[in-house]
């Protein structure tokens, strides 16, 4: 089981989610990818499409406006 | 809907970075005393703002109210449109149709009680709500704007949104977006020379000859529009 | 998990984000409240391009007697007389509010040249496309289709259009 991390530091919407859908697409079932978020719009969006696409997800916030989106890829 | 979650369920060996909790809890109060003293603020202009324009403070408070809530809500129009393309998403898509039923329903109301349900000599410029030219400007216009808020990550609302979220981007999209108005302001006439912009608002209740067609085509489409993104939303996740 | 139980109060009433159907609901009744109270709909990009005016009239261009200007002189604006200039300022501190009690408020660098390239462009196309089309996606969308203008219709197909292909250039240059 891999782990990944991903800075998406700066980075503006739609910016961090194409990149973490770029990243699933290359990683494994079970790997995890970590994403590195500052972006309020960010934390939400991307935990929605990460559901949606039927994989595990949790957020932790770890610094003030600064989530990281921990994805599993479940399929 | 995303909640803030960590029950430990996804097994990793690294934060990006930690703090202590200590140290997170200060940092946290200085935020939220800061905010109170925005308030504080906030209403001193609301005073002052009521001094300089009579409805000042009404329209102050509305626009706070605005921006407290676009942030709350992460409220996009740009991603309205974009995510059905970019992600299959059309959550925020299906939110932007419902506010604008919901006003579609409102601006009848007062459109039908500032006209009363006379349509032949009303000058539609008057009415509440924007009417305005339609044409080839609007087409270019729109397309153009469709661009820039994909590129710079917010529209005109979202840019203000982010501002005062401390997005430098935007801030500097935002002094772009002055300097484009000015150039736009300068081609608009050149284009009316051009014959690329012809004055001429289209009022549909007029356009329909009376209210019940135009309600039930603003209402039939809106709600076309609903459905479709909600079974292309449904289809890309896999749910259909 | 810790400041779930610290602080049950803020992170539910201060921090959780809200659906974006509540958004929705909240920015339609706050619209209208506007409407009702200024007899004139909500625009976010009317005065955008009067304070670029203004600022040039700063520097002595007689901003006044140009073309687009006419019927609108930069020289006599009042920022607190502009009901869209205050409602543009209020979103601004607004969201700064929303950010600051939710304990959230960072400033975001930007980071790298990619990040100037796309603010410069899609600052301009957005500045331009509002004046060609007479509203943003507020004032044309947002205040206009609900008011049954053909404009607001019109601008929502080809704002659509618009982001597809700006997602095309996003995917392809700047990620």
């Amino acid at each position: 089981m891999a782990e990944k991390s991903l800075d998406c530091l700066g980075e503006a919407c739609p910016i961090p989610l194409v990149k973490a859908q770029k990243e699933m697409e290359r990683m494994a079932v079970n790997d995890v990818l970590i994403v590195n978020v500052d972006h309020s719009c960010a934390m939400k969006n991307l935990p929605d499409w990460a559901r949606s696409a039927g994989h595990a997800v949790e957020i932790e916030e770890v610094g003030e406006g600064e989530w990281d989106i921990i994805i599993q890829k479940l399929k | 809907m995303s909640e803030i979650s960590v029950t430990g369920k996804i097994a990793r060996s690294g934060a990006t970075r930690r703090e202590t909790p200590e140290e997170r809890q200060r940092k946290a109060t200085i935020q939220i005393s800061a905010g109170v003293l925005l308030i504080a603020a906030i209403v001193a202009v609301a005073f002052y703002s009521q001094g300089a324009n009579p409805k000042g403070a009404y329209i102050w408070i509305i626009g706070i109210g605005l921006g407290y809530v676009l942030q709350r809500s992460r409220f996009c129009f740009t991603a309205s449109l974009r995510d059905p393309i970019l992600t299959g998403s059309t959550t925020l898509t299906k939110a932007v149709i419902i506010a604008l039923a919901l006003s579609s329903v409102a601006y009848a109301a007062l459109q039908i009680k500032a006209t009363g349900m006379n349509l032949e000599t009303l000058e539609v410029a008057k009415l509440p709500g924007w009417i305005r030219d339609v044409g080839i400007h609007t087409v270019i216009g729109g397309f153009l704007f469709g661009i820039g808020a994909v590129l710079a990550g917010g529209c005109a609302s979202g840019t203000l949104m982010r501002m005062g979220e401390g997005f430098a981007q935007q801030w500097l999209s935002f002094v772009f977006f002055v300097v484009g108005s000015v150039i736009g302001s300068v081609l608009l006439p050149l284009m009316q020379a051009a014959g690329l912009y012809r004055k001429g608002a289209v009022y549909l209740p007029q356009f329909f000859g009376g209210w019940v067609p135009a309600l039930i085509v603003q209402f039939a489409l809106l709600a076309t529009l609903y459905v479709l993104a909600d079974w292309y939303g449904k289809k890309k996740s896999g749910e259909l | 998990m810790d400041e779930k139980k610290n602080y049950p109060f803020h992170e539910l009433y201060l921090k959780r984000e809200w659906s974006y159907t509540t958004g929705a609901v909240l920015l339609t009744l706050l619209a209208i409240a506007l409407v009702i109270v200024t007899g004139k709909a909500w625009g976010v990009t009317g005065s955008f391009g009067m304070w670029g005016g203004w600022f040039l009239n700063l520097f002595g261009a007689n901003v006044d007697a140009w073309d687009g200007f006419k019927g609108t002189p930069v020289s006599t604006y009042n920022f607190w007389m502009d009901n869209t200039a205050i409602t543009d300022l209020g979103i601004v501190i607004g969201a700064f509010l929303a950010v600051l009690l939710a304990a959230q408020f960072k400033i975001k660098k930007i980071k790298n040249g990619r990040q100037v390239v796309a603010a410069v462009i899609g600052g301009l196309l957005m500045g331009i496309g509002a004046r060609l089309s007479l509203g943003c996606n507020i004032g044309a969308l947002f205040s206009g289709l609900p008011a049954f203008s053909l404009h607001g219709w019109v601008f929502f197909v080809c704002i659509f259009i618009g982001a597809a292909v700006g997602s095309q250039f996003l995917k392809k240059y700047f990620i």
